[in-house]
């Protein structure tokens, strides 16, 4: 007990990296995911391959090496951005594309019939993604949201690379610096805290969804 | 009004992320005269990397190229900034100006040499074999049909592989790797491997760690190295300079002082 004392203002210094990380990737992908679902299902031709060809290539190449270019690769053609700002674009934009395909599933899976009832109702196409599509959609993407949401926190531990300090880097030196693994079953728990957090919160939200049924 | 908080918050720390951008760094040439006039050094390393560079429990960086470094620039009137890194990417950082200089238990090989030219060695370090205590492993040749373990891309591989014939005798035909030495110790502990070859400096902080009674080190081992500080090949005068405060230091008090906190000895050379 007196080795996980020890190994706490450490941790915690990192997993306050790891928050951060986390809810400023979240509140910046999330928009982003949903523009770019739009843009995916609009009828602009030269628009549509772009996003196809963005998402493509973010979820076909592994994040780290994602993290690694932007930050080691763009300073070549003159972009040099400090590690964070490095490491929170780099998030963002590939998690967007991965919020995109899920917003893009959501929205095109809203029967036909609701735009139909929406049109003899009166209301103009943004009223009608407002009030009628959107508040479906969320309700049907919430567990997949939550899965990603989850794989996220895991994901932060990727800033090593760049050298950030985060909750299992933490852990990794206290593991290495007491040649234990305490530090390391510490880091574990609070991982599982954190995702037990985000667990009830979508909870949450899925039963306040769930009058629409 | 819950929710406007939360909003304002996240736009702030964006904001905090972005008014961040760095100015973009001239990098060719030689950047002494620059480091001068900003007045500051920033030094990479990796900060798991006890005794050298690593976290103490308060989360502040310690070790003994860290007390050293900062009496070295303390001397040239330089401010040490200490920024970590990936190991991995050490050179990548150096080259591209993230890092003035990388100073952590940093072997000098011929490969290294190539991309980085560092300064005269400060320590000298060998390639030592650990084993249980009674394993009677006290020479390379006992190694034969033994499982032997190293870490990833540490020069302990390279100094193994020196020794090809010896090698294809191991048990399973090459070496184990690990990511990091204290988890070779660890699988050497649990009886899973026969012995491990690791730096000696590295390898007597582990041993004193997990318990002196436990361990042997051979008489016999893979090869000496030095310990040098890397820098950019431009930076001509810096290592110059460089070169005299280190030398100046490992004759003073000051430098052995340093060398019996971390290792009970002064080992500078």
């Amino acid at each position: 007990m007196q080795d996980v004392y020890n190994v706490l203002p450490s941790l915690l210094e990192g997993l306050i990296n790891t928050i951060k990380i986390f809810l400023l990737t979240l509140s910046l992908s999330i928009p982003l995911g949903i523009i770019t679902a739009l843009i995916r299902l609009s009828s602009k031709k030269g628009l549509e391959i772009t996003v196809r060809l963005y998402i493509w290539i973010m979820r076909g190449t592994p994040l780290l090496l994602q993290i690694v270019f932007i930050y080691f690769g763009l300073p070549i053609i003159g972009v040099s951005l400090n590690r964070f700002t490095a490491v929170i674009i780099a998030f963002v934009i590939n998690y967007g594309a991965y919020f995109a395909e899920i917003f893009r599933s959501g929205i095109s899976s809203i029967d036909k019939g609701q735009y139909e009832g929406a049109r003899v109702l009166g209301l103009n196409p943004i009223q009608t993604f407002r009030r009628i599509i959107l508040p479906q959609t969320v309700k049907r993407v919430l567990p997949p949201v939550a899965n990603e949401t989850i794989t996220l926190v895991k994901d932060t531990a990727l800033v090593y690379v760049v050298g950030i300090g985060e909750l299992l880097r933490a852990a990794k030196i206290a593991s290495n610096r007491d040649a234990t693994l305490i530090p390391l079953v510490t880091a574990a728990l609070m991982y599982l805290i954190l995702t037990a957090i985000l667990s009830k919160v979508f909870g949450r939200y899925e039963e306040k969804y769930a009058y629409y049924r | 009004m819950k929710k406007i908080l939360v909003i304002a918050l996240l736009l702030m720390m964006s904001l905090g992320v972005f008014a961040g951008c760095e100015n973009n760094k001239e990098t060719s040439g030689d950047s002494f005269s620059d480091i001068k006039e900003r007045g500051y050094i920033v030094m990479g390393l990796d900060d798991t990397f006890a005794p050298m560079g690593f976290r103490d429990d308060s989360g502040d960086i310690v070790g003994f190229d860290v007390d050293l470094a900062k009496e070295a620039f303390g001397k040239m009137d330089l401010e040490l900034k200490l920024q970590p890194i990936d190991w991995s990417m050490k050179e990548t950082e150096l080259n591209s100006g993230n890092i003035d200089l990388i100073w952590n238990g940093y072997t000098i090989t011929e490969e290294r040499q190539e991309k980085v030219s560092f300064t005269n060695p400060y320590l000298a370090n060998r390639q030592v074999i650990i084993t249980l205590k009674d394993s009677g492993i006290n020479s390379k040749k006992k190694l034969e049909d033994k499982k032997v373990a190293a870490q990833m891309g540490s020069s302990s591989v390279d100094a193994i592989n020196n020794f090809p014939d010896l090698v294809s005798s191991f048990d399973g035909g090459e070496p184990i790797v690990f990511d990091t030495n204290n988890e070779a110790f660890m699988d050497l502990e649990a009886g899973r491997v026969d012995a491990v070859v690791a730096d000696e400096i590295l390898a007597r902080y582990y041993i004193s760690k997990r318990g002196k009674e436990k361990f042997n080190v051979a008489d016999e081992d893979f090869g000496k190295e030095e310990y040098g500080i890397g820098l950019r090949k431009e930076d001509k005068e810096f290592l110059k300079e460089l070169n005299s405060t280190l030398d100046e230091l490992k004759k003073s008090n000051k430098g052995q002082e340093i060398s019996r906190k971390w290792f009970g000895e002064n080992i500078l050379r």
